[in-house]
């Protein structure tokens, strides 16, 4: 038998503002503005919307768009506090939402000044789960995503003999997908030479191996499928849905694997819930916080064996027009960095047939995924409705 | 931005960790273990994750261990550290069960590799707090 909530929900409206590097708008407007885009997308009011899931720690709370946008009777406010895990995962409590009836329309935002506001490292205290490691790690001087990463990184180049090259080939064809798509911070090419020559982050993280520090908001409206087929646009449904934590949760430190983190737990039950596997995706869209982690979570999505994600990038697979094409937008590092909700929204874009030049051929299925918190991850698997 | 000099983030001990720091202002590490089935556990919590008992006791632990794996930061996200900047932070297996993330002092970025052997060491970083460091070598003195 299907799973209960597997066709029930679907994404009816997306938005986006402009992304850049530098706002005089707070974070709050940009969620906003995005909102509103999304809300207008869907052919709705917003009014309609009776539930708002916005991006926690980001400012916002529920209220804020009860009294921003007169919201006569919102039945659901909710955190999904995951980091970069959030958008995804706040997917799978939107579409419970609606498939269940609680709400009618949910909504789904993000504003982030990370360009102009607060910069990463000081953002990530914020952040409950951070507690521990601030206590342990902040003091020997570890407190910056990449610091937190990159020893991941390095175990993996020293096990599997993961290179630069194969960073490299992320980084550069995720900014050629970028060049195609009109609303990007980074609009000029990049080549694997100026990738190399890069200044050194925290080793094994050059530059350009980070996602962008910009400034933009997102958001998308979630309706149960049966209402979305009365509104604007084309259907696409959330086939499946998952979240998962890794063991030792608040500190990567302290993980038996530290390769291993909630992407492992969450993609079989994704999968089983939407009754496909990784070689039915006609596209991925994978949050790039840093190169290497799209090449470890391809490697949990089950795309590839564990250790064989850098050879598997290479030789055009996920190029537009590859086997698998990756990051059609640009992603966190070359489009903007709003916490991976352009990659829900890219690829809502490309089932709809919405996508521009980096149009998908046909693209009917695909799969994005969040990734954040120190290894919490989310998988969401989506498909046009017939 | 103020003029005043950055300062370095220092632990907040908590009810937990607080015999953790004390005793590494002591020049000692000392680990929490499960009471009940003797488990080590890191960083400090109060309930054993394999026995759910809640009764904790305090051990001295060795100082040795190996690489597990390791970053060199170059870029200061915190500007009270781009003095020491590049500087290497090991993670280590130590042999006492647990993992402890600390600077790695004195060993050449060439010689990095996983399962080196390295040893804990302490250096107080203010009047209070006493933060841990490796060096190359066994726990043999």
């Amino acid at each position: 038998m299907a799973h209960a909530l597997r066709d029930k929900a679907a994404i009816s409206g997306v938005g986006e503002t402009a992304y850049t590097r530098g706002t005089q708008k707070s974070g709050l407007a940009l969620q906003l503005e995005a909102s509103l885009a999304a809300i207008a997308d869907a052919g709705l009011n917003p009014r309609d919307i009776d539930g708002v899931i916005p991006y926690f720690p980001g400012g916002a709370v529920a209220e804020d768009f009860v009294a921003n946008l007169g919201l006569p009777d919102l039945a659901l406010s909710a955190f999904v506090p995951m980091g970069g895990a959030t958008c995804v995962a706040a997917l799978q409590a939107a579409a419970m939402a609606v498939a269940t009836g609680v709400c009618k329309h949910v909504l789904i935002s993000v504003g982030r000044t990370g360009y102009s506001g607060a910069r990463a490292s000081e953002r990530l205290l914020q952040f409950p789960v951070f507690a521990q490691a601030g206590e342990f790690e902040a003091p020997i001087g570890i407190f910056a995503p990449a610091q937190l990463y990159a020893p991941g990184a390095r175990r993996h180049m020293e096990l599997y003999g993961t290179t630069i090259r194969h960073f490299a080939e992320v980084a550069v064809v995720t900014r050629r997908h970028a060049l195609l798509n009109g609303n990007v911070v980074m609009n000029k090419p990049l080549t694997v030479e100026e990738h190399h020559a890069s200044r050194m982050i925290a080793d094994p993280f050059r530059l350009f191996d980070c996602s962008l520090e910009s400034d933009g908001g997102a958001a998308l409206v979630v309706s149960a499928a049966d209402r979305a087929r009365d509104l604007r646009k084309a259907v696409v449904t959330v086939m499946g849905v998952a979240e998962g934590h890794p063991d030792s949760p608040a500190s990567i430190a302290q993980r038996p694997d530290i390769l291993e983190f909630g992407l492992a737990k969450a993609a079989p039950r994704a999968y089983a819930m939407a009754g496909v596997g990784p070689k039915d995706m006609d596209l991925a869209e994978i949050y790039d916080c840093f190169t290497f982690t799209v090449i470890n979570q391809l490697e949990l999505l089950g795309f590839c064996k564990k250790g064989e994600g850098g050879p598997f990038v290479m030789d055009g697979r996920i190029a537009l027009g590859g086997e698998l094409p990756l990051n059609t937008h640009g992603g966190l590092l070359s489009q903007g960095h709003v916490v991976g909700l352009n990659h829900v929204i890219e690829l809502t874009r490309q089932l709809r047939r919405e996508a521009g030049k980096a149009q998908v051929t046909d693209a009917e299925l695909g799969l994005v995924t969040g990734y954040g918190d120190m290894g919490d991850g989310s998988v969401a698997i989506l498909r046009r409705a017939a | 931005m103020s003029d005043a000099a950055p300062q370095r983030p220092l632990p907040t001990p908590t009810r937990e960790s607080r015999p953790y720091w004390e005793a590494m202002h002591e020049g000692r590490f000392s680990l929490q273990h499960c009471a009940a089935c003797g488990k080590v556990r890191h960083y400090p919590k109060p309930v054993c994750p394999h026995c759910f008992s809640m009764e904790s006791e305090w051990r001295e632990a060795p100082l040795g261990g190996q690489v597990h794996s390791w970053t060199v930061c170059h870029h200061p996200f915190n500007f009270f550290f781009k003095q020491a900047a590049p500087y290497v932070v090991a993670l280590v297996d130590m042999d006492a069960g647990v993992r402890v993330n600390a600077p790695l002092r004195g060993v050449s970025e060439n010689d990095l590799r996983i399962g080196l052997e390295v040893r804990l060491a302490f250096e107080p970083a203010t009047k209070e707090v006493t933060l841990p460091y490796f060096v190359a070598g066994s726990t043999a003195d």
